[in-house]
């Protein structure tokens, strides 16, 4: 597990939105909300007195004089009668009056409903806005509250890093890609076979095997401590060129140095985990994709997506494994080798980028030398406990 | 005993800051009002302006003063329009920059809390462990 905490991060959602705050920011909308709903009533207030007066003023020239009740003070109303009926003083606003016909200020009244309508599609927009403010808010209250974690993963260009991740969806992930996962089993089978045939051959795999148990944190460490004395200078130095060179391709120059000195022990550990257990594979290509995954605790909830994500990586794994196979074949020089090489694609495919692999023949291509002329390597191994050495060990072994 | 008393003067100054900050938010609030009574009112102007513009020459137009009509000449009423409504433009320009400035302000105000009450927290910490 602790492999998932040094690759990523796991931050709760609700650390970075507390729920309470999240709540705050919904009220808040909500309150503008409110009150933008309490104009817009207002508005259409408005526009229906204005339809209601622009209906009476065109009524009103109809008869020559109207007997209306006049208002008198605030209680009181006394008999009258309306003359001068296409008379208007219409206020314009803002204490200024127009003496208007009663078809100018059926003009002048449109005019004003044009602008009330205006204003109410402003602020429906408005309005609209805040809403889907609102949703996200309130969403993002409900899901902090549920205990969403935000995954967050850089991504490492290592296949060790990856074999150790176990996440909680492992049992769903690989149901889900049952048919990929046989696919990878018959080819692991097969190649294991041509490693125990190859066994033989080369002393070399008996370290592997003898590995295989170990914990990958062992690697990592090894990685360092290294094969320390399995670096007898069998090595011509072309070789050494041309290792570089590769290596270089795909990896970060500090890589390099750390790979050429122990890539022994390191590589063995990869190759038997990543064979021995192919469980791992499905939960690489999660965390490959190294999207932002929230995980909810119903796991159910990650089901669809992660079957789409495993749908796009194994597209992208084919090609890989194909194109590393074939470009690799002639460069190899002993079978053993090769399965090592084929046994790396599957997991390295599970990213999508290529010289990454390229890479990783470099390395295998050393550590066989190295292997073949150090048997004590194994116990090197061992020793694990050793506490990291630093990277110079590359420059010891030119001596 | 001393980082007592300190902690206790940087209490003071951080309520003292809070207070000023308080009242500087407040200030932006008041300032907000008024300037949404000020676009109301160069809105209703623009209105009145445009229907202006609209009214024949010889129409007849008054204006309320108190409780009695005044009647007016058309151009005079326009000038008087267009003369309010570029106070009121000016108003709210004036209006913008002290807000802007209120803001400014607001914030260092901010910051400043920010600092004491890290300060604080620094020194209690300290405390607690000594």
């Amino acid at each position: 597990m602790d492999e998932t905490l040094k690759k990523g991060s796991v931050t709760p959602l609700s650390c970075m939105f507390p729920v309470d705050e999240a709540q705050k920011a919904a009220k808040r909308v909500e309150d503008s909300i409110t009150e933008k709903q309490k104009e817009l009533g207002s508005l259409k207030d408005f526009i229906s007195d204005n339809t209601s007066l622009i209906n009476l003023v065109t009524e009103l020239p109809d008869e020559l004089h109207h007997d209306i009740m006049v208002p008198f003070g605030k209680a009181a109303f006394f008999p009258g009668r309306l003359i001068h009926t296409n008379e208007f003083m219409v206020l314009l606003g803002e204490g200024y009056y127009a003496e208007r016909t009663c078809k100018q200020t059926i003009e002048i009244l449109k005019r004003r409903g044009k602008a009330l309508d205006s204003q109410v599609e402003s602020l429906q927009a408005n309005l609209k806005d805040l809403r889907a403010e609102a949703l996200f808010f309130n969403a993002t209250a409900s899901e902090s509250a549920e205990g969403l974690v935000e995954i967050r993963e850089d991504y490492v260009d290592e296949n060790g890093g990856q074999t150790g991740q176990k996440s909680g969806t492992e049992d769903e992930q690989v149901t889900v890609e049952d048919d990929e996962y046989a696919r990878i089993m018959s080819r692991l089978d097969e190649l294991e076979k041509e490693e125990l045939a190859a066994e033989d051959e080369s002393q070399s795999d008996e370290d592997e095997h003898a590995n295989t148990v170990d914990s990958h944190d062992a690697s990592e460490k090894e990685k360092q401590s290294g094969a320390g004395d399995s670096n007898s200078n069998i090595q011509t130095s072309s070789e050494m060129w041309e290792l570089e060179h590769q290596l270089k391709q795909g990896y970060p120059t500090t890589r390099v140095l750390s790979n050429k000195d122990s890539n022994k022990p390191n590589l063995t550990e990869q190759l038997s985990s990543s064979g021995l257990e192919v469980g791992p594979i499905p939960k690489d290509e999660n965390y490959a994709t190294q999207n932002v995954v929230s995980l909810p605790h119903q796991k159910d909830l990650l089901l669809p997506k992660v079957g789409e994500e495993v749908k796009e990586v194994s597209l992208s794994r084919k090609e890989a494994f194909t194109g590393s196979i074939l470009e690799r074949s002639d460069e190899m020089p002993s079978n053993a080798q090769m399965q090592k090489q084929t046994l790396q694609t599957p997991l390295e495919a599970s990213k999508p980028r290529f010289d990454s692999s390229k890479a990783f023949t470099g390395s295998i291509v050393e550590r066989t030398t190295n292997v073949q002329t150090d048997p004590i390597a194994g116990s090197s191994k061992l020793s694990t406990a050793q506490p990291s050495r630093p990277v110079s060990r590359f420059k010891q072994q030119r001596r | 005993m001393a980082s007592s008393t300190t902690i206790r003067e940087l209490q003071r100054d951080l309520e003292n800051k809070a207070n000023d900050l308080s009242k500087l938010q407040k200030d932006i609030a008041k300032n907000h009002q008024v300037r949404k009574k000020y676009t109301i009112q160069l809105g209703e102007n623009e209105l009145v302006l445009k229907e202006l513009d609209l009214l024949s020459e010889g129409a007849n137009v008054y204006k309320l003063i108190g409780p009695v009509l005044v009647k007016q000449d058309l151009a005079e009423a326009n000038a008087n329009v267009r003369k309010r409504i570029d106070y009121i433009s000016a108003e709210l320009k004036r209006l913008d920059a002290t807000v802007r400035d209120l803001e400014e302000k607001q914030n260092s105000k901010r910051d400043a809390v920010l600092k004491l009450q890290q300060r604080i927290q620094s020194l209690q910490a300290g405390k607690a462990k000594a």
